[in-house]
């Protein structure tokens, strides 16, 4: 068994056939139970890393590995993204037709859990995150912090081993950014999650254990 | 919250559009359910002609319009083992008028179709007489009442009797003595088919393996002619296969309307949604889970769309049902089975258009629907 939980060996990442490189030949490791802040100005390729170490893309060349196991073609993504992840996106990407916890709710799909207990869980989840009082709230009648924290929760539904963050904090105010990245790391520590989150915030990336710095599509740690 | 209210929501999400496709698939229903029906009704009346006359088998030569068995094959016939009656007929459409185009049958006085026929006013006709008997129904088309006269092809008819018959077909149609018709039409000797009634099955014998029998029976001693069960013959009859034809065809093309409005709704969804999906697949769901929220939601509008399409077309029954036209051929009421089957075709249907928006859902990259704008 690997001592590392999410590795990436010389990665690349090219687009346009090869005129745009977003990475070029990075090698990250990193524990288990480890807060880990990725930070880099726009465009230098720290969203483009996450997405790779998500499953959510693949790189051009060089390898990843989670627990060992390389992203080959016969990793299971989809499994890999439902059970040992969860994701925090800075748009929040919650779906309006859905109410907070049923927003919650929309990972455990790939489980097997009843209506019954996904409810169940995704409200405790939510009550755990402060929005008790919000269950039943659509999208559009939440503030941008709580939209947040419902992604939050919806992230932790599988009891992932890891949360990805992207930009979590771009679309709060300052008040409600400290907020969310102090959630993220009570929970982190309360879980001994892995955390890697995205920003190009130093206020953010500070809060971590370690942070990563990336420019022009390597790493300068 | 159950995956179905997922769907369920998504439809509900662009209310308008949903509306006008389950209109587009409700007009295709109703006009299965409504043509369907009505052929079913019509190849229904045409198997009554036989039933009301307690006919097991006709004899026929090629098919049901062409009149050209001959008469003698008649003793061939009685003499066969399994045949009580063998009785000729004759069917024929005329123009009985420059306006109206009618059936005209050929039956002989003492035959079991004579004796279906119910004399609403006045008399059966008399053999070898020029003497016609009118439907009601075509009685009132034409105007005419006992004791009118009716030319048919140059020769003049007395109208002895109005009959109410076993059928629409019958009610809407003149009867003249067969022998009466063979003149004025110029046939000779030919009829257009025996109607055959069986002698009781012997124990332990089914009635389908009777007729079966009987058809072998029938067809070795009487060859180039052909035994068809009454059954097998309403549903086969010339005009039964037209009028289902060209209800099924009508119906087709409008249920293909009603799939396209479901294909086009369901591709603009998929294409609104490019994000969402993203987010889908991104939180793990499998591709064939995307492809279930789109084909049940695509299912759901065909079946909403055919319980619409159920009560369109009933209603469309019920029209045609009070129509003078079509009032004894029509009726407005729908068999369980032909509901179930248009509802069955209604979400096929709903689920054939949302396929490829549905795999073309599954198919996108997380990454690239999440950048999707």
């Amino acid at each position: 068994m690997s001592e590392w939980l999410l590795e990436a060996r010389a990665v690349t990442r090219d687009y346009d056939g090869g005129r745009i490189q977003a990475l070029r030949g990075v090698d990250l490791r990193i524990r288990a139970g480890e807060f880990v802040a990725i930070s880099g100005p726009s465009g230098s390729g720290k969203s483009t890393l996450l997405q790779l170490l998500g499953g959510l893309d693949h790189a051009t060349s060089g390898e990843i590995l989670f627990k060992g196991r390389s992203f080959s073609n016969s990793f299971d993504f989809d499994a890999y993204r439902s059970r040992e992840l969860g994701f925090v996106f800075q748009a929040f990407h919650l779906l309006p037709t859905l109410r907070a916890v049923e927003n919650v709710q929309i990972p455990m799909f790939e489980t097997g859990l009843n209506a019954r207990q996904r409810r169940e869980k995704a409200a405790a989840l939510l009550e755990e995150l402060g929005l008790a009082h919000r269950l039943n709230q659509h999208p559009n009648e939440l503030s941008a912090g709580e939209r947040q924290r419902v992604a939050i929760a919806r992230s932790l539904a599988n009891d992932p081993a890891v949360l990805l963050a992207d930009e979590p904090t771009g679309n709060l105010d300052t008040g409600n950014s400290a907020k969310i990245m102090g959630l993220l790391a009570d929970i982190q520590a309360k879980r001994n999650m892995t955390l890697i989150v995205v920003t190009h915030e130093q206020e953010v990336a500070r809060g971590a254990h370690r942070e990563v710095h990336i420019r022009d599509g390597r790493i300068c740690e | 919250m159950s995956f179905f209210e997922i769907a369920l929501r998504n439809i509900l999400r662009r209310r308008l559009r949903t509306i006008l496709t389950l209109g587009g698939v409700a007009v295709g229903i109703a006009a299965f359910v409504a043509l369907v029906g009505f052929s079913r009704s019509f190849e229904h009346e045409w198997l009554r002609i036989y039933e009301s006359a307690g006919i097991d088998i006709a004899v026929v030569q090629k098919t049901f319009i062409e009149t050209s068995v001959d008469q003698s094959a008649a003793e061939k016939l009685r003499a066969l083992p399994d045949v009580a009656s063998a009785v000729p007929m004759i069917l024929n459409m005329m123009d009985l008028t420059p306006e109206v185009n009618a059936l005209v049958y050929g039956f002989p006085l003492d035959s079991a179709d004579m004796s279906a026929l119910t004399v609403l006013q006045g008399r059966r006709f008399r053999e070898g007489a020029p003497e016609v008997m009118l439907g009601e129904v075509l009685a009132d088309n034409l105007n005419k009442k006992v004791g009118d006269t009716l030319d048919i092809e140059g020769a003049s008819f007395r109208v002895v009797g109005i009959f109410r018959g076993g059928s629409a077909f019958e009610t809407g149609a003149a009867v003249l003595p067969i022998a009466e018709l063979q003149k004025v039409a110029d046939l000779g000797t030919k009829v257009t088919a025996f109607h055959v009634r069986l002698k009781p099955p012997a124990p332990g014998e089914s009635a389908d393996q009777h007729v079966r029998k009987a058809r072998a029976e029938i067809e070795a001693a009487l060859p180039g002619l052909k035994a068809v069960p009454a059954g097998e013959r309403a549903r086969n009859n010339q005009l039964v296969v037209l009028a289902r034809s060209t209800a099924w065809g009508t119906s087709l093309i409008a249920l293909l309307i009603g799939a396209l409005g479901i294909a086009n709704t369901m591709a603009m969804s998929v294409f609104e949604r490019t994000k969402e999906i993203g987010v889908l697949r991104a939180l793990g769901w499998r591709r064939w889970r995307v492809m279930k929220l789109i084909l049940i939601e695509a299912a759901i509008l065909g079946f909403v769309g055919g319980i619409l399409g159920l009560i369109a077309g009933w209603f469309g029954l019920y029209i045609l049902s009070l129509l003078p036209a079509t009032a004894n051929i029509a009726y407005a009421s729908i068999p369980l089975a032909h509901a179930t089957e248009a509802l069955a075709i209604a979400v096929v249907i709903g689920i054939a258009a949302g396929f490829i928006p549905a795999l073309r859902g599954a198919r996108l990259s997380p990454v690239e629907a999440l950048r999707y704008e």
